[in-house]
């Protein structure tokens, strides 16, 4: 009954932020110069035309009218459309936000594999060679500019040592992408049965994962090396040793205490690369979401990046949601 | 309080704080060395920040070439005497534009995260200090946490590229675009910390003794939150560095051809499919040594702020036998 | 009770002496030569201030001295063994198991994310290889002894949910367990109230005899001492100064800084007021480097006292005095 009314009171506090989001985001659109519809209409178009399109695009209305239009719409499911694409943003971005997803969440789940287990370790051997690697790693990761990791690798294992296909692009042109389910090339070939969709998909998801997952490792594993530390430090680390129990059930019970500071970084390191992937995604021409806001904002193309910013703040805020839910779990404290 | 001993109580005072602050910094010079000779390796930090910043400040004496005059009878020449790491697609000698660049990267970092740690560290101050009292006040603080947790939730990126839109596409935008991403870190931060330092005693004490809000705030809640403010201080011009050169990679940084590593990396990203790889992995190398030196510091500023590793260090004052 | 001298020894110290030696400075000897000897179900009170170096030998006789700590000369041994040269992981089998410690600040020292329940099976389960329900068991049979009220509901309990006094009994059910030799009780009952004190160390007392425990029960506050332990030894800067049986040491104390101790909390006001006197600081050339320790803060000092280094002589059997002149009472 507790969890229920707690549910309850977090999805009350959506909606408002939700509005709030939109609202900075709406501001920030309008005070990009640039008239959309000449750019829609290009150079050429007589002003006629333009008047015509700005009035049925609402442009000539007060702001505060404009952006009650859009919540209306937006509360119907219209996120408008983007004049790049001549596509509705809803559609263009159901394609492109779980193409950026699937990317992230493998690259995170990578860089858990790296941080978690190093992390852990550079804590319990902190005066050996594994403590000072452990250092090293997350302040040399958090320095390498994504991008150029991704150039470098590019480089290394297409140019040089063609180990792989062409890292454009989230598939192999000449292969047919499975038939969409959840939006995830990989499961959905195999949900499909789709080997050749499945096997080009893993091969072109290699490089830009490893990027994602060598880079966020860093933090995960700061982090997991800085708490895990702190709990072994602490009183009741120092009283379970005093009891003689054996140091893996104490790294056990550390850890366990060490979770939520954890979770709390995976959780804000997975709500930031869905806009923060943008980099890796240009270069891989993946394709995604962050790709397609970034362009809109280039081109003062409003809608995609409105509707780009709401998904991912959504995203976000479902993840701090369901983090908060985890916490619930591990920590007995909290429930009273 | 009769006048007299008003104005004695503040004569000491002052007195008191004075030896406070000689004390304290010479008591954190000698600790400082006393590290560094510890722990060498932090020394890198400091050595590679410093190295950058003159480089960049005597480039125009040591470039071989000017970093925008555009050669192409030279384009894409692999790193040879004449060119030491090679020349880009228009020819411009790769050398003299990796060390001219550090000036616009390093300026607009810097005074960009300067900036927002100012604005965001009073804010968050303020904030944190009237937060649960009531009134207008409490109202402001509240609502101004919930405008930064807004902010915040906005993804970071795309953020700043329509920011540097709406400013228009210069240097100046750019500095305002990373000091406005920065601002909402140091606010939480500050605020963090005051909820912290407002709850102790001996602030609850000089509120009682009738201590007006400013001197509590100069004297006993500034100080002692200065510290991790000072460690994010230096990650973050390395962070925002990144941003800049990352900005400048999607187009809506610094405009060519002028000298920036971000841009650089961009404009030989074309080049490094067919395998020429010096023009964007020079600049990319220069970045990420610049911004790990940067996090070296920040990590030795917590270090040294951190009061439970001092006792490791001896400051001078021989721990008693219990308090280890 | 039991005479130290002719019993089985469970815990000897001899001149144990451990020091710090922080980086780059001087070294500082926390306990000097300590010589500790506790029987067989004897009870013994350590009685010392802050800073005298009785963590440090309750942390010596654990092997765990923090960094920069270590223990430079002599032995510790339990049951004929000298824990100082045993390897860790047989340290390891023997905390917990065979010598008990009781902390302060209970509700710090257990894991908030275990129940208490959990945290007493481990100890059952790892030192005495009992199965999940043995162990189980034998957590409630520990928590009925110490007295906790409805212990199977408070088998689930979290550490935050329980009240000091409480906490304090389940740190005291996992420092009995596994019905250890040797139990030290590190201030443990210092920061409870006093009623809950003194339930808790009746119950102490009343374990202890059952099991024929032996207790090392360091405290600051010697006249919780008096009631509880067979023998008082008094710490000061790393020196045992005085060791005496109870009821002796509480009739007339020999040390000077013993009397100290004791006139502090005097009824009698014209004690106090005679040992509260004011000791001038001493000059530095007055003090040799062999002076006695306590010498600064003595009111009985003279000459002697700071050129010659007192050694613990037999006043009578049984008591050990540390100085060269020693207290004579008739009586108080």
């Amino acid at each position: 009954m507790v969890i229920l009314r707690y549910i309850g009171s977090r999805l009350l506090f959506l909606v408002p932020q939700i509005v709030g989001i939109v609202l900075v985001g709406f501001i920030l659109i309008k005070a990009v110069p640039g008239d959309p519809a000449t750019l829609m209409l290009g150079p050429m178009a007589s002003t006629d035309s333009i008047a015509r399109l700005r009035t049925d695009l609402g442009l000539d209305q007060p702001l505060p009218v404009q952006f009650l239009i859009y919540l209306q719409k937006l509360a119907h499911g219209d996120f408008g459309t983007s004049w790049q694409t001549t596509q509705p943003v809803l559609s263009d971005l159901r394609t492109r936000f779980p193409a950026t997803l699937e990317l992230v969440t493998y690259g995170m789940l990578l860089a858990l594999l790296i941080g978690i287990p190093l992390g852990v370790l550079s804590a319990v051997r902190k005066r050996g060679a594994i403590g000072k690697i452990g250092g090293m790693y997350g302040l040399v990761a958090g320095a390498l500019p994504d991008f150029w990791l991704a150039l470098v690798l590019v480089f290394v294992f297409y140019s040089e040592l063609h180990w792989l296909a062409s890292p454009i692009g989230r598939i192999d042109i000449s292969v047919i992408p499975p038939d969409t389910i959840t939006g995830f090339y990989t499961i959905d070939s195999l949900l499909t049965g789709n080997w050749d969709a499945l096997g080009s998909s893993v091969q072109h998801l290699l490089l830009p994962v490893i990027t994602l997952g060598l880079i966020n490792a860093g933090p995960i594993l700061k982090m997991t090396q800085s708490t895990m530390d702190r709990m072994l430090q602490a009183d009741f680390s120092q009283y379970e040793r005093l009891c003689g129990l054996p140091p893996q059930l104490i790294m056990r019970h550390a850890f366990r205490n060490a979770l939520p500071s954890i979770i709390t970084i995976v959780s804000v390191l997975y709500g930031f690369l869905i806009g923060g992937a943008v980099l890796v995604e240009i270069v891989f021409s993946w394709g995604g979401a962050g790709q397609y806001a970034v362009q809109g904002v280039l081109n003062s193309d409003f809608n995609p990046v409105l509707g780009f910013v709401i998904f991912s703040a959504l995203f976000s805020l479902v993840v701090y949601f369901l983090v908060d839910l985890a916490y619930l779990a591990i920590d007995p404290r909290i429930r009273h | 309080m009769p006048l007299p001993l008003q104005n004695r109580f503040n004569a000491e005072l002052k007195s008191a704080v004075w030896s406070l602050i000689l004390e304290r910094t010479g008591y954190g010079l000698r600790y400082f060395v006393q590290f560094l000779r510890v722990y060498p390796g932090y020394a890198a930090g400091y050595i590679i920040v410093l190295t950058v910043a003159l480089v960049a400040a005597v480039a125009p004496l040591i470039a071989p070439y000017s970093p925008v005059n555009a050669d192409a009878s030279v384009y894409l020449q692999p790193p040879a005497l004449s060119h030491v790491l090679g020349t880009d697609s228009t020819g411009m000698d790769v050398f003299s534009r990796v060390i001219f660049a550090p000036r616009i990267d390093l300026a607009i970092a810097v005074i960009g995260t300067l900036v927002s740690s100012i604005v965001g560290s009073s804010i968050g101050a303020w904030v944190g200090y009237f937060q649960a009292t009531t009134g207008i006040r409490s109202f402001l603080s509240s609502t101004i946490m919930r405008a930064a947790d807004v902010l915040q939730a906005f993804p970071v990126f795309v953020f700043a590229i329509a920011l540097v839109a709406v400013f228009g596409q210069s240097i100046n935008s750019l500095v305002l675009a990373i000091a406005f991403v920065n601002i909402p870190i140091y606010l939480r931060l500050m605020r963090s910390q005051v909820l912290r330092i407002r709850d102790m005693r001996y602030v609850e004490a000089a509120y009682i003794l009738g201590v007006p809000d400013w001197v509590i705030i100069g004297r006993h809640i500034i100080p002692n939150s200065i510290a991790p403010a000072l460690a994010q201080l230096s990650v973050n011009i390395g962070w925002s560095i990144l941003l800049t050169a990352g900005l400048s990679f999607v187009g809506a940084g610094v405009r060519a051809p002028t000298p920036e590593w971000g841009s650089m990396i961009a404009m030989g990203f074309p080049n490094v499919m067919t395998g020429q790889w010096w023009p964007s992995v020079f600049p990319g190398l220069a970045l990420a040594i610049t911004v790990f030196g940067f996090a070296l510091i920040g990590a030795s500023i917590e270090f040294l702020a951190d009061p439970r590793r001092r006792r490791t260090l001896a400051s001078g004052k021989p721990p008693l036998p219990t308090q280890a | 009770m039991a005479m130290s001298s002719s019993a089985t020894l469970v815990l000897e110290t001899r001149d144990l002496t451990v020091s710090y030696r922080p980086y780059g400075l001087p070294p500082v000897q926390a306990l000097r030569k300590v010589n500790v000897k506790i029987a067989l179900g004897e009870i013994l009170g350590l009685v010392g201030e802050s800073g005298a170096g009785k963590t440090t030998l309750a942390k010596a006789i654990m092997g765990v001295i923090p960094q920069p700590g270590a223990v430079e000369f002599g032995q510790i041994l339990f049951n004929g063994t000298d824990l100082v040269r045993q390897p860790e992981h047989k340290l390891n089998q023997l905390r917990g198991r065979a010598i008990s410690i009781i902390v302060a600040n209970p509700r710090g020292e257990l894991n908030p994310l275990l129940s208490i329940g959990e945290q007493l099976t481990n100890l059952a389960r790892f030192h005495l290889q009992a199965s999940v329900r043995q162990a189980r068991q034998l957590a409630l049979d520990m928590l009925r002894a110490v007295k906790i009220p409805d212990p199977a509901r408070r088998f689930r309990a979290y550490p935050h949910e329980l009240s000091g006094g409480m906490a304090q009994r389940v740190v005291i059910a996992a420092g009995l367990i596994c019905a250890p030799q040797l139990v030290i009780s590190d201030d443990a009952t210092s920061g409870l109230d006093v009623t809950v004190q003194v339930q808790i160390l009746d119950l102490l007392k009343k374990l202890a005899r059952e099991r024929q425990t032996s207790m090392l029960y360091i405290t600051r506050d010697a006249g919780v001492a008096a009631n509880f332990c067979d023998r008082i030894a008094i710490l000061y800067k790393g020196e045992i100064v005085e060791e005496a049986p109870t009821a002796a040491f509480f009739a007339g104390p020999a040390h000077p800084y013993s009397n100290l101790l004791l006139a502090a909390f005097s009824h009698h006001s014209a004690l106090r007021k005679r040992w509260s006197r004011e000791v001038e600081p001493l000059a530095k050339d007055e003090i040799g480097g062999s002076a006695c320790l306590f010498a600064d803060r003595c009111l009985l000092r003279q000459g002697r006292c700071f050129h010659e280094h007192p050694q613990l002589r037999e006043l009578a059997p049984g008591r050990f005095v540390r100085c060269h002149f020693p207290v004579e009472r008739p009586s108080s």
